[in-house]
């Protein structure tokens, strides 16, 4: 890009808004973080301190009292199953579509579809779904019961996988067919074609793909809050169970979501690089 | 090496049919151009041949032995693309490597292959290089040097020059050539750029509507098109079309001019009868009297091009081009002779179909 060399007011008023825009949209985090370290007393005081003697009593209470990582182990097995289930498939049908055009467009079109309601219209269905479907035989080995984990990934591999789909058909159709053509003459079987050759460059994509659903399994509140108790609680319902009866403790709260926040962002941190490198990755054109 | 024969090969989408029954034998290390309009089939016999895509109907041989069951990799078939289709991750140098790679060759043959064909290809400089880094022109001697560093008993190539530049293409198009000379492959050569096909073939292929128009030597094809589309298809400046009527044993009418025939040419009336297409080509068209054969009309416009002139003339209802040594000029509305040379004057049955001229002043 362009830029002329501006003068210093200007400078001065572009990096003052970006510090601003910034401040905005980092304070909650900022200010969640902070309180976590602060004591009781410090919490809801006005006006807001910023300076204070930090305690680790929240996390205290959060990881001993409330064994918060308990529900962290929840959510870790859910979300990676559920994810790695959504990329394995939703990358093999996407590529389908991308290639073979199958349904001619109408079954890619209906599986959209089902992303036109909100979750809410359907919870209902699936709370007596997966409360039959556990008692039957399979549904207790594959623990497709309320509270339990199968029920989770299930929900969330049936909401991500429409998505996942429509994200990597077009990772998949940007990929030009020469090189896997070029591939098959070189002396490639069609598996090996796609093993080597396609999913390689597909895999920005696939990658992108994975990091919106592991967040969206991660942060997901509604299905988990309504079909698990205990058992399979994820970190959102474990921080909602705070919310006691005596009040909302503040702090441990805090304390809880900022535990629960910490993985996913040092995962982006880690995945943004590459994302980012995907965007330049694909073949060369002319 | 090998001798390909195609025997009523057809190829079909679905309903859709995009090639129709055709037959053609090419002989070993020879060099042959399909050419033809998007849409015609050419393709789709590449992908056949090359085994990308399933035969509908028919057979294609090699050296005599059908291969239609064969796979993509067991047809000793290597293939440039237009977009080159380099795998990008990786260098010039493993890209080349590629194919021998998966043949599973060992690492010093595979060194001394690929150092061999990219000295050949002029690319000693670049094997360390990503695809990104190159030019246009290099990408695609990478992809020639990939496809030829396996030794394929045939070479496919799918326009590989029409994404380059006027001046880079006259290069590769040289460099192609001399690529058939020194390693004599039987060569391939799809292409909708009829002066690619004239230049590289030994023989042309020209398809239009999954059909095989003609398939003969380049000159041929120019000075004996089989039929109105070839001749329509094929010359820069296009060729010119005029009407005729009122066709006998003697001579016929073009726009008002009546014409006497040559003995060949009576022949040919008989066949098609008294009304029809006469076809010329711009470079056998000259201002002035002096032929049996002379059209009158009015100047419309003249092209000065330096080493050649072209001169536009319009002979009753259609506007006709020639090709003439510079200084020739017409001015608007003038009155012009043109003489054609009869042995190059072309008649075809009307309806015969024509090369659409949209861009038509």
């Amino acid at each position: 890009m362009l830029r002329r060399k501006s003068s210093w007011p200007v400078e001065v008023l572009r990096y003052g808004t970006i510090l601003l825009v910034i401040l905005f949209f980092f304070f909650p985090i900022f200010w969640m973080v902070l309180t976590s370290f602060k004591p009781e007393s410090a919490i809801m005081v006005s006006p807001p301190q910023f300076f204070f003697t930090p305690t680790l009593d929240n996390y205290a209470h959060a990881l001993v009292d409330k064994n918060f990582l308990f529900y962290v182990k929840n959510t870790l097995i859910i979300s990676v199953i559920s994810t790695l289930i959504v990329v394995a498939f939703g990358s093999l049908a996407a590529y389908s579509f991308a290639r073979f055009n199958v349904g001619d467009g109408h079954i890619l079109f209906f599986i959209l579809s089902t992303k036109m309601m909100p979750a809410i219209a359907v919870i209902l269905p699936y709370f007596l779904i997966f409360r039959d479907l556990g008692k039957t035989a399979i549904g207790k080995s594959l623990h497709l019961g309320l509270d339990q984990h199968g029920a989770l990934i299930v929900s969330y591999v049936m909401f991500n996988l429409p998505f996942a789909i429509w994200l990597l058909v077009s990772f998949f159709q940007d990929i030009p067919r020469e090189l896997e053509h070029s591939a098959r003459l070189d002396g490639l079987s069609r598996l090996q074609v796609l093993r080597k050759v396609t999913f390689p460059l597909a895999a920005p994509g696939i990658a992108v793909t994975a990091v919106f659903t592991l967040i969206f399994c991660w942060n997901e509140f509604l299905f988990a809050y309504i079909l698990t108790r205990k058992a399979a609680s994820t970190v959102t319902v474990g921080v909602e169970s705070f919310f006691t009866l005596q009040g909302i403790l503040w702090g441990p709260v805090a304390a809880a979501a900022t535990i629960a926040v910490a993985p996913m962002l040092v995962f982006v941190l880690v995945m943004q690089r590459y994302m980012v490198r995907g965007l330049t990755f694909g073949a060369v054109r002319g | 090496m090998a001798r390909i024969t195609a025997q009523n090969l057809i190829k079909r989408y679905g309903a859709f049919q995009a090639v129709h029954g055709i037959n053609f034998d090419i002989a070993d290390g020879e060099f042959v151009a399909i050419l033809g309009p998007s849409g015609c089939g050419k393709s789709s016999t590449m992908r056949m041949i090359a085994g990308l895509e399933s035969i509908s109907d028919g057979a294609i041989l090699f050296d005599g032995r059908p291969v239609n069951d064969l796979r993509a990799r067991d047809r000793n078939v290597a293939m440039s693309f237009e977009n080159y289709a380099l795998y990008a991750p990786i260098t010039v140098y493993e890209n080349i490597a590629f194919p021998l790679r998966s043949a599973g060759m060992d690492a010093a043959s595979i060194d001394r292959a690929v150092r061999s064909v990219a000295e050949k290809m002029e690319l000693g400089q670049l094997l360390s290089l990503k695809p990104g880094a190159l030019s246009s022109g290099q990408a695609q001697r990478v992809g020639l040097a990939r496809a030829l560093v396996r030794k394929p008993a045939v070479f496919l190539l799918d326009e590989p020059i029409s994404h380059l530049d006027t001046r880079q293409r006259y290069r590769m198009r040289r460099f192609i050539k001399s690529i058939h000379q020194e390693f004599g492959h039987t060569m391939i050569y799809v292409t909708h750029d009829q002066e690619e096909a004239l230049a590289l073939a030994d023989r042309v292929m020209v398809m239009s509507d999954g059909l095989i128009q003609q398939l003969a030597a380049p000159d041929e094809v120019y000075t004996r098109p089989a039929n109105a589309f070839v001749a329509g298809f094929v010359g820069e400046p296009p060729i010119n079309f005029l009407d005729f009527t009122d066709a006998d044993d003697r001579g016929l009418t073009i726009e008002g001019n009546r014409v006497a025939l040559t003995e060949k040419l009576c022949g040919l009336v008989r066949q098609i009868g008294p009304r029809g297409i006469a076809a010329i080509r711009p470079h056998f068209l000259r201002l002035g009297g002096g032929s049996p054969v002379q059209l009158r009309g009015q100047g419309f416009i003249t092209e000065e091009l330096q080493d050649h002139n072209e001169i536009f003339v319009d002979v009753g209802r259609t506007r006709i081009a020639l090709v003439t040594p510079p200084g020739q000029k017409v001015h608007r509305g003038e009155d012009v002779t043109v003489s054609v040379d009869p042995d190059h004057l072309l008649l075809f049955p009307a309806g015969n179909k024509v090369r659409e001229h949209s861009d038509d002043i």
